[in-house]
């Protein structure tokens, strides 16, 4: 395990202003991890029990469908909070997630961030408005896709 | 040379399937050839016979002729798509405002596209791999639904190798690919862009071009520095006819290429 120092945490996006001692409990429980491409980070349906801020590299979010191949759903980069499923009842990875290309990541057990979260109500208030940023970026995302973004309407003909 | 209210003759002389619905034509004056174009201009294609549509340049403007992509959604375009080298099509233009290039020279320049919103920008990539320097960084973000939906997918690696940023972006994966996955919106989030050095093409359906220009715009970069290709029902292409109306604009001769602080009010306004 890596050392993790409060202002490596601090330059993620995710956690971008957030108090410094808040950045210095979470940096005591913080390691940093990584990834070479076709690691598996999490499978679906097993026990969501951490998360992980993205410094370098692609992970793919995938779904088991029938037959040899995993339907990627999204690729998540640096900045970004790969892990939301142990925020909420089932705790369990609605996804599986693998890294495509050599990947860093700072990574943060779930069980003793929610102690801290219960223990420091600001924390859990940033925690909380975090991810729920995140959450909604997401889900607009989602909406948008199910539009067909690119293909149903103009320019119909190769533009203008 | 003339801005013909008729067709000039133009033979195929090439023809590429880019997708399954997705032709990219090139096209050889076989008479006189029409004016000059900027990226960003077209022409009216006519398909004789069948009928007359807008068309966005796609081609180096520096080499002779025409390259045009087409997708085949109607009738008119149906029947463009489907001309084989040797076919006599009609072309008029160039119509049209520009991407405006003088004024990106020296600077970031920062492509977005959807879809067949390549297209038009293609033209724009040609001209700035062609002189060296041009812009400081050439970074391209493309949305596509899926891996064989991305039109000139076998030129990506040449702008690449050629100095262009070139990331994609796919809706659905499919077997194999490792790139992203995701709107072309979060292509634009995750780079790294310099706002007061970078000036913005972005082309592709209405949506996409609104929401990308959003993007970029919360990336700092100011709404007059951010250019959209807008589209409507266009005819005669000489603004006379009125069918290309959008607000104070007729697109054929006030677009389709407009900035984005001129554009965004009417992008989002419900029309009749």
């Amino acid at each position: 395990m890596s050392s993790v120092s409060p202002a490596d945490l601090a330059e993620h996006e995710f956690l971008r202003g957030l108090a410094d001692r808040h950045l210095a409990q979470l940096a005591r429980v913080a390691s940093l991890a990584t990834a070479k491409p076709g690691d598996r980070i999490f499978e679906e349906g097993s026990r969501a029990d951490r998360f992980w801020l993205i410094r370098t590299g692609r992970i793919a979010l995938d779904l088991q469908v029938p037959g040899p191949q995993r339907l990627l759903v999204e690729t998540l980069g640096p900045g970004e909070v790969i892990g939301l499923s142990w925020w909420a009842p089932a705790h369990r990875w609605e996804f599986g997630a693998a890294a495509v290309q050599p990947t860093t990541a700072f990574e943060l057990g779930t069980g003793v961030v929610i102690e801290m979260c219960e223990a420091d109500p600001a924390l859990g208030y940033q925690f909380t408005r975090r991810l729920m940023t995140v959450a909604v970026h997401r889900l607009n995302a989602t909406r948008i896709r199910l539009q067909d973004l690119y293909g149903g309407s103009p320019p119909p003909a190769g533009g203008p | 040379m003339t801005t013909a209210v008729l067709p000039l003759r133009y033979q195929v002389t090439d023809r590429r399937d880019e997708t399954h619905d997705t032709v990219t034509l090139a096209l050889q004056p076989v008479d006189e050839p029409i004016a000059a174009y900027q990226p960003g201009q077209f022409t009216m294609l006519y398909a004789f016979g069948v009928g007359e549509v807008p068309i966005s340049m796609s081609g180096d403007p520096a080499e002779p002729g025409l390259v045009q992509t087409i997708r085949a959604v109607s009738a008119v375009t149906a029947a463009l798509c489907a001309a084989r080298p040797g076919q006599m099509i009609g072309v008029r233009g160039p119509y049209g405002t520009d991407w405006d290039l003088p004024g990106v020279a020296g600077r970031d320049l920062v492509l977005v596209a959807g879809g067949i919103g390549l297209a038009p920008l293609r033209s724009v990539v040609l001209s700035a791999l062609t002189v060296p320097g041009m812009c400081r960084r050439i970074l391209i973000l493309i949305g596509a639904r899926s891996p064989a939906e991305l039109v000139y997918a076998a030129e990506l690696d040449g702008w690449r190798a050629r100095g262009a940023d070139v990331r994609v972006t796919v809706d659905h994966a499919t077997a194999g690919w490792t790139g992203h996955v995701g709107l072309v919106t979060q292509l634009i989030n995750r780079a790294d862009i310099d706002p007061e050095q970078t000036s913005a093409l972005v082309c592709g359906p209405e949506l996409m071009m609104r929401l990308s220009a959003q993007a970029l715009c919360e990336k700092g970069v100011a709404p007059g520095r951010i250019r959209i290709s807008l589209e409507r029902n266009m005819r005669c292409g000489m603004a006379e006819c009125g069918h290309c109306q959008l607000g104070p604009l007729l697109l054929c001769r006030d677009g389709p290429v407009v900035t984005y602080d001129l554009a965004a009010s009417l992008t989002a306004t419900r029309e009749l």
